[in-house]
């Protein structure tokens, strides 16, 4: 078997051989990819947070936002660029690791990548500040004096799961609010996040020590490898994103002083609702085709991904038919993108959902045969809102009226984000109102869910504001400056 | 002689038999798998949603596999509901509410697949042996197949002053522990049988009042059902090591038996010198490793998920799909725990995660 080596992480003013190196094993079709990443011992980890405290001091603090956009749109466009050597790298190693289709991963790359250009980037700025200037200096404030926005002092970012390049949202807000970042690379994806720190030193050399990236195990690395400089680092950051399941977030959370800010991203159970005015016997087809979208994408990983469609009764086009055109949409997109390899562990987690369906209510259908690399469930009764086994299975659950669903999601309020809404303009908003009250967060057009836009509010928080302190200076300081002026009367 | 009552006749029969072919095997699996098709609905619904019909199902292996969660959700049974027969049921302890039922109509052939097998695989020659029985009785425990298992072991094969050290007011250490003395003075060797979180609650016990026994050559342990949260988690390694080293039991001596509720028959390894060791049962039940989404028999030198073709099982369904990994092995498989905890490998939301936060 071809065995190919890659060193991960990225550790400005640290030597290779002074670390030590872990390495994580990832097979597909007949290839092996060791990857190896870095391992510091606590009093490596203090030295790295002062060389990218330091760094940021004397070159990402000074830098006006627009010269960070710049940078990072820079660094992007060679993302997008086909040739460039990072994008064929990220092309050809990130399905290996990940197991997904390597179209589907080409596809989801640009995707995501186009969002981040700098139009985009400044859309993103001007969701969270009226004003960007006051991450840049002080700018005046209505209500008097003057106000500045300083982002973490050093920020730790703990990344999880196997979606590819999921780093680059937090790597990139942290630079966006000037924040020093030390990013935990999540072992199933451990590739992305050292490569955008050492290509952003390449588009902009001076930013080149502001960012590292390690590895430990585990999310809150209490034990096992690289324990003691987790711990080292946990201890120094003002600031900790974390993405994970809500277990290994709350170990996370109680192990950080109580001073430091603590931003979680946990799991998430996405859901979409079809009305009935979406299902004609044009649009009801295309309804389906995008949803198939949704639920293929990364194979139903992200945290926007569709578990259950809803669709409602009483159209030409019944909730029933609705699911068998899904399941032939989901059959379609096997050809394209064919779902990845599942291990036993998953494809035993598949089975079980699926025996759940058929063993289950003699109302509950199993769509298509058994063995296929897809799976729709078909209830003709309301259910609860609960997680399929992923990996494209989905379950289509008829209802009287849409209204029927929101107290069925507001019981899952701690999962919720993102729903996507199949209907007309006057029933979105009506429907918006309901379930953002039931606590979701995000509502997209079905085919959208998994693509967020530009400057979204992640799990409905700001995703810059959440990272800054604002510094005032109040209108008693102005005033009080004024008699010792030099030119002072 | 009603269908039912000559199968159960020929069956009685065929466990009696010392071995069987494999068109001997066939044959019988066959015949049952028509009993069962013809007279258990949800089973005959599920081989037409799998496409197994009584033409095209021509080897043990073509019978679809009854996933264990369907004794949960359906009555699998081919004889009506009668007021003698015995219901075994799950012991639910992995969180879900609804337990798994199996309809016993007679013991009988359960009792003799049990003791046909129990025999060589754990008396190893042996007609009777003084035993303690680790686990509740029958009487405790009606529904528990286990309890019924360690009953019959102690009525068929243990001598008359074998009993039960498992009360309703708790472990009886003191009584134990004459019984071992007993043993040690006497050189006649002894048996120790029972739930394998029981056995850790006697050897924490021992550590605490820090006892140790040296239990007579041919003394033997009979451990099954792992921990099930009801005792500390103990490594296999450290279990055996323990068990020899409180016991004086040699791990040779040391002989796991793996059972489900939803079987009729048992497996055994040879003792726990290595780890982990070779499960194997009689010629009444065969196993095969799948791929869980396709059914189809992993290759070579491949895990997968255990299903056992189990012709005790006349009354429920011959085969079942196991949530349990296995990987061939010299004589048998190697057993490697459950296939469960499939992680989140993103960040959407995993049934495993959600299932712990439901019951938390």
């Amino acid at each position: 078997m071809k065995v190919q080596r890659i060193q991960a992480g990225y550790l400005p003013g640290l030597n290779e051989d002074e670390v030590q190196w872990h390495s994580l094993a990832f097979e597909r079709d007949g290839q092996r990819l060791d990857v190896a990443v870095p391992v510091l011992t606590g009093a490596q980890m203090h030295a790295l947070a002062d060389r990218v405290r330091a760094a940021a001091d004397s070159h990402l603090r000074r830098m006006p936002v627009a010269e960070i956009i710049d940078a990072i749109d820079r660094a992007i466009a060679r993302l997008l660029d086909r040739d460039d050597p990072y994008r064929r790298q990220a092309e050809t190693w990130l399905p290996v690791v990940s197991g997904y289709d390597a179209d589907m991963v080409r596809l989801g790359l640009t995707g995501f990548f186009r969002t981040f250009r700098a139009a985009q980037l400044r859309r993103f700025v001007a969701e969270d500040f009226a004003n960007p200037g006051v991450l840049d200096g002080f700018e005046p404030a209505p209500k008097g004096g003057a106000v500045r926005a300083f982002g973490p002092d050093l920020l730790v970012h703990s990344w999880a799961g196997n979606v590819p390049a999921l780093s680059l949202w937090s790597l990139l807000c942290g630079l966006l609010v000037k924040a020093p970042g030390i990013g935990k690379l999540a072992s199933a994806e451990p590739l992305f996040a050292g490569w955008f720190a050492r290509l952003l030193a390449e588009v902009h050399a001076p930013l080149a020590d502001c960012l590292a990236v390690v590895w430990w195990d585990g999310a809150g690395g209490e034990t096992g490898a690289g324990a003691e400089g987790a711990a080292a680092l946990y201890a120094r950051a003002d600031t900790v994103l974390a993405y994970g399941g809500n277990a290994s977030l709350d170990a996370l959370r109680r192990r950080l002083p109580v001073t430091t800010r603590f931003l979680p991203h946990g799991h998430k159970l996405g859901f979409g609702l079809v009305g009935a005015q979406a299902l004609d016997a044009l649009k009801a087809p295309a309804v389906a085709r995008l949803a198939a979208w949704d639920v293929m994408r990364y194979d139903q990983q992200g945290c926007y991904s569709p578990h259950v469609f809803y669709v409602e009764r009483g159209a030409p086009v019944p909730p029933r038919a609705f699911a068998d055109y899904l399941a032939a949409e989901l059959a379609n997109l096997q050809r394209r993108f064919a779902r990845r390899a599942l291990d036993l562990a998953e494809g035993a987690a598949v089975a079980k959902w699926q025996q759940a369906v058929e063993w289950g209510s003699a109302q509950d259908l199993l769509l298509g045969p058994s063995d296929a690399p897809w799976s729709v469930a078909y209830s003709d009764s309301l259910q609860p809102l609960a997680p399929t086994a992923l990996y494209r299975s989905i379950a289509v659950v008829a209802v009287d009226r849409l209204d029927a669903v929101v107290p069925v999601v507001a019981a899952q309020r701690e999962f919720l984000q993102t729903a996507g809404i199949a209907a007309g303009p006057e029933e979105l908003y009506r429907l918006a109102g309901l379930l953002g009250a039931a606590g979701v967060t995000r509502i997209s057009a079905i085919g959208s869910m998994s693509m967020p836009e530009a400057g979204w509010h992640h799990d409905g928080r700001f995703n810059l504001l959440d990272l800054v302190r604002m510094t005032e200076i109040e209108q008693s300081a102005e005033m009080a400056a004024q008699p010792f002026a030099a030119y002072a009367d | 002689m009603d269908k039912a009552a000559s199968l159960v006749a020929d069956l009685l029969a065929f466990i009696a038999l010392d071995g069987c072919t494999d068109d001997q095997f066939d044959a019988l699996a066959l015949r049952l798998f028509a009993y069962q098709y013809a007279s258990n609905l949800p089973f005959r619904n599920f081989c037409q949603r799998r496409g197994a019909t009584l033409r095209n199902v021509k080897t043990w292996s073509d019978i679809p596999a009854v996933p264990i969660d369907a004794f949960k959700a359906m009555e699998l049974r081919s004889a009506p509901p009668a007021s003698e027969e015995r219901v075994f049921m799950t012991s639910g302890t992995t969180g879900r509410a609804a337990r798994g039922r199996h309809f016993h109509p007679q013991l009988d052939v359960y009792d003799l697949s049990m003791a046909r097998n129990f025999a060589p695989r754990f008396m190893r020659g042996a007609e009777r042996l003084p035993m303690g029985i680790l686990f509740p009785d029958e009487q405790a425990m009606p529904n528990s197949s286990l309890a019924h298992y360690l009953a019959l072991a102690k009525s068929a094969f243990g001598t008359p002053d074998s009993r039960y050290y498992l009360t309703p007011e708790g472990l009886d250490m003191a009584g134990l522990c004459a019984a071992l003395q007993e043993s040690e003075r006497s050189g006649q060797p002894y048996a120790l049988l029972g739930a394998s979180f029981s056995l850790v609650h006697v050897m924490d016990a021992l550590q605490a009042e820090g006892r140790s026994f040296r239990l007579p050559a041919g003394s033997r342990i009979l451990d099954t059902g792992g921990y099930k949260g009801q005792s500390r988690e103990l490594p296999l390694e450290d279990f055996y090591a323990d068990l020899t080293q409180l016991l004086g039991v040699p791990r040779s001596h040391c002989i796991n038996m793996y059972g489900m509720t939803e079987l009729s028959t048992q497996f055994y390894d040879d003792g726990n010198a290595t780890l982990p060791s070779v499960k194997s049962g009689p010629h009444w039940i065969r196993s095969r490793l799948v791929e869980p989404i396709t059914g189809r028999s992993v290759a070579a030198g491949e895990r997968g998920i255990l299903v056992h073709c189990d012709l005790a099982n006349y009354n429920a369904v011959t085969t079942i799909l196991t949530e349990d990994v296995g990987l061939w092995a010299d004589g048998g498989f190697l057993l490697l725990g459950r296939a469960e905890g499939a992680a989140a490998k993103g960040c959407s939301l995993a049934v495993e995660e959600f299932v712990q936060a439901a019951t938390a």
